[in-house]
């Protein structure tokens, strides 16, 4: 008994290495926690499906390896995601940084109508913080992504991102498709002339 | 040939920027070193990975098949001109009809039962004919908003029809057309800057192809269409065959293995990448094969060119005129063989009549039923008209596993379906016991109106001789309600105990018997759940381990659940058995629930274990596909 489903989306989660991209992924897709790190062997990904506006979103998201040996698997990737989260780590300062590299690998290899979000992980870590939050959100600003603080320990922000991109990536849906047929019915200008038989029937009508 | 692509405009802007140099293949080749590097147990993991992916795209691509195919559907049903008519239901405007309103998409003509009242994303009001309607929920649900075009999919429905009597090459034009190729990566070109981008439809998503820019390309999808066009073509639709899902794991594999050797992680379908990211195995691969693929690397070329929107509907014409010709070449060729009509003329004759014709291959062990036609179907909807189709089930011990539908004719009494439908794994033994039976069913928005059904045994058959039927349809239980046959999933042997020293009702799962199989390998993957409701915070759901490949699966596991002897009478037992599938949801195969409110059986071994606590009752229950109803009221 397959469940079924209105939209399948397709997330992917891009970092560097030890960021926690599976452990927000896990907290996302089993509401558990696993504080050993076993690094990502290519890639992997976890299926959710939520509801929003009464629509029920299969959510497919792929998690990949931070590791450089793995970047052209991981990268194969980017093609078919519709929302991208790129996390790094707040006790992380080399991850932060890193996250301009990875934005530009996005621009290389990902659609450009692919929907993005920052994601500044370990949260909860506060003590050993690197990264301010003003310099992530002045990150995200900059290149007009969102932003947001989580903890996949402390399940802090979790759902709400995931939630906000799958929202995102809605919005963008149901937008591109009145636009596709308003195209669309550009290409039918000349079909104008329907519209004295219009006024003729309503004529006939009354 | 053809390997140094000339590179688009817009990755010759991002190497500039990334100073990789200007060559696609510096690239590649990096990317084929790197690839190397892996071990093989992690591309073990990596294949593994792929491969679950693999299966969720096999049913995403059916699911948008089935989309694709109900909208080609409503498409084909389009009676009217748009103008002085509906253009869905055909029915004239004027003096007496009703007053056209137009349709903000397409501009045609409807009337108001064909129209959609709807708001747009900016909320502003929207009227819509259903069609247009339809195609933008295709286009949204398929995924095709962000990729451009419909991504790959695959027709659900089988029609193995003639296929079987045709030459090769007709299976795989037909193959051919019906898995399309429009996958991201030729979408990707036509998404660069292009104002012509949000204008694709379904026609226009061909114009990829002849956008990609290499022949190999080309090749290459066409052989990949045609494969696996031709496995759905004959595959998709047989029951208890391994075949089908053996053949295309295999395929799977190989490509995966190419895909790792050669850097490319395409292997997963949808999440192909360009062809300047194709390695070289795939262009060897090709040219190898080339001799055998040139017929229909054409076919591939030709459907490039010149299809457009209106261009796809013919195209779906000829292909019928095809299937036609074929039946008739077929039913010519079975002339001698005996017909036997057998109408049956003491039922009411206003359900109307159907003809089909059986045929079992005692060497194959194949079923082969083609239906043809009906003729004076009663009308179930509020127009008079019918949309009929024929569902197959082999009796006793009906279930999901065993049926087979043919597709749905639109508006209509007198449809005309010629299609074979073809059970595999049918023995001599189950030639003897079972019965096939037949049901015209009307498809509503929401489910379907019951027409007629006719049954025949199948001892009726003589092997390898077909037998053509023409009966009258009867009335009978619409299938729901049918639950002795239908419902039934197989059986259970539960022991129950409630311990007085522990305080605790102890559920022992020892086994099940005749589980209905729900993998395409005539087996299922059992596992059992067990619930004790109702339990707010769902603490007392258990489930047993997986036992592989059975329908006969030893279990012996017990929970307990600690609970108040004076609690339980409150409480109702569910246990329900699964079939575990690996990368796509769980099939549910039956279940039972035990309590108060149960009846019969259920009830009598519900209240022994309540009644005699320290002492252990075992029972066998009947798993039912619904659970059984009268608990919930």
């Amino acid at each position: 008994m397959a469940k079924t489903y209105d939209y399948l989306f397709k997330l992917l989660l891009i970092g560097d290495s030890g960021v926690g991209k599976t452990c927000l992924l896990f907290r996302f897709s089993e509401d558990a926690f696993n504080s050993t790190f076993i690094s990502t062997i290519g890639i992997d990904f976890k299926i959710r499906t939520i509801e929003l506006d009464g629509k029920k979103i299969k959510l497919q998201i792929w998690d990949t390896a931070g590791q450089e040996r793995f970047r052209t698997i991981t990268t194969a990737y980017y093609r078919g995601a519709m929302g991208i989260m790129l996390v790094y780590d707040i006790t992380s300062e080399k991850s932060f940084e890193n996250i301009r590299n990875w934005i530009r690998n996005i621009e290389e290899h990902a659609s450009k109508d692919v929907e993005k979000m920052i994601l500044a992980n370990k949260c909860d870590m506060n003590d050993r913080r690197q990264v301010s939050k003003e310099r992530g959100e002045n990150l995200a600003v900059e290149h007009g992504i969102k932003f947001m603080e989580t903890s996949a320990k402390a399940s802090i922000n979790v759902d709400e991102a995931f939630f906000t991109l799958a929202r995102d990536i809605k919005g963008k849906m149901d937008r591109k498709s009145d636009a596709t047929t308003n195209a669309k019915s550009g290409g039918y200008q000349l079909k104008k002339d329907n519209a004295p038989k219009k006024s003729f029937w309503k004529c006939s009508i009354l | 040939m053809e390997r140094w692509v000339c590179p688009n405009d817009r990755q010759l802007a991002l190497r500039a920027k990334l100073g990789t140099g200007w060559s696609v293949h510096t690239n590649r080749m990096s990317s084929f070193q790197k690839a190397k590097q892996l071990n093989l147990d992690e591309q073990e993991q990596i294949m593994r990975v792929m491969q679950r992916a693999e299966y969720l795209d096999q049913s995403e691509q059916e699911r948008i098949g089935r989309l694709v195919e109900k909208l080609d559907n409503m498409k084909k049903n389009c009676i009217g001109n748009g103008t002085t008519q509906c253009v869905l239901c055909g029915d004239e405007f004027g003096l007496l009809g009703s007053s056209p309103t137009f349709c903000d998409d397409c501009k045609k003509a409807v009337c108001s039962k064909c129209g959609v009242d709807t708001i747009n994303s900016a909320r502003q009001p929207l009227w819509l004919c259903k069609i247009c309607s339809e195609h933008r929920e295709v286009w949204k649900r398929s995924g095709a908003w962000f990729f451009k075009a419909i991504p790959r999919y695959v027709i659900p429905e089988k029609k193995t029809d003639c296929a079987k009597y045709q030459a090769r090459g007709r299976i795989q034009t037909q193959g051919s057309r019906r898995v399309r190729p429009g996958g991201p990566s030729p979408a990707w070109h036509r998404g660069r800057g292009s104002t012509s981008t949000g204008t694709a439809s379904y026609g226009e998503s061909s114009e990829q192809d002849s956008s990609s820019s290499s022949e190999d390309e080309v090749n290459f999808n066409s052989k990949h269409k045609n494969k696996r066009g031709a496995e759905s073509e004959s595959d998709n639709i047989s029951i208890g065959s391994s075949r089908s899902s053996h053949l295309y794991g295999t395929h799977n594999l190989a490509d995966s293995k190419t895909s790792i050797t050669s850097g490319n992680y395409g292997g997963a379908g949808q999440l192909s990448a360009t062809e300047s990211s194709r390695g070289d195995d795939y262009h060897d691969e090709t040219d190898s094969e080339k001799s055998s693929l040139s017929g229909f690397s054409r076919d591939g070329s030709t459907r490039s060119h010149g299809v457009g929107g209106v261009a796809g509907s013919t195209r779906y014409d000829d292909e019928h005129d095809n299937i036609d010709v074929a039946i008739n070449q077929y039913n010519k060729h079975q002339e001698d063989d005996e017909i036997v009509s057998s109408p049956d003329s003491d039922s009411g004759t206003s359900l109307g009549c159907l003809e089909f014709s059986l045929l079992y291959d005692s060497v194959n062990n194949a079923l082969y039923c083609t239906i043809v036609r009906a003729r004076g179907l009663k009308a179930m909807d509020s127009n008079g008209l019918s949309d009929p189709y024929v569902k197959l089930h082999l009796l006793p011990g009906a279930n999901k596993s065993t049926k087979l539908r043919t597709k749905t004719i639109h508006k209509t009494l007198n449809p005309e379906w010629n299609e074979t439908l073809t059970y595999y794994g049918i023995t001599e033994e189950d030639i003897v016991k079972k019965t096939l039976r037949l049901s015209v069913l009307d498809e509503d928005h929401f489910g379907f109106d019951f027409i007629g059904e006719t049954r025949v045994p199948l001892k009726k058959l003589k092997p390898h001789q077909t037998k053509a039927f023409n009966v009258y349809l009867e009335k009978t239980f619409p299938l729901e309600k049918d639950d002795d046959l239908i419902a039934i999933r197989g059986k259970i042997l539960l022991s129950l105990r409630y311990a007085t020293s522990r305080q605790s009702l102890i559920v022992r799962i020892i086994r099940c018997a005749e589980l209905a199989s729900m993998d395409s390998n005539g087996y299922s993957d059992p596992y059992v759940k067990v619930y004790l409701k109702p339990d707010k915070d769902k603490k007392s759901k258990y489930k047993t381990s997986v036992k592989k490949r059975t329908l006969n699966p030893e279990f012996n596991e017990e929970f307990v659940y600690e609970i108040k002897h004076n609690e339980l009478p409150k409480k109702t037992l569910e246990v329900t058995v699964w079939d575990k599938d690996i990368g796509k949801a769980n099939d549910f195969i039956g279940g039972v629930q035990i309590g108060i409110n149960a009846k019969g059986e259920r009830l009598r071994h519900w209240f022994n274990a309540l009644k005699n606590p320290d002492r252990e009752f075992r029972q066998w229950h009947v798993l039912s596909a619904e659970l059984t109803p009268e608990v919930y009221t």
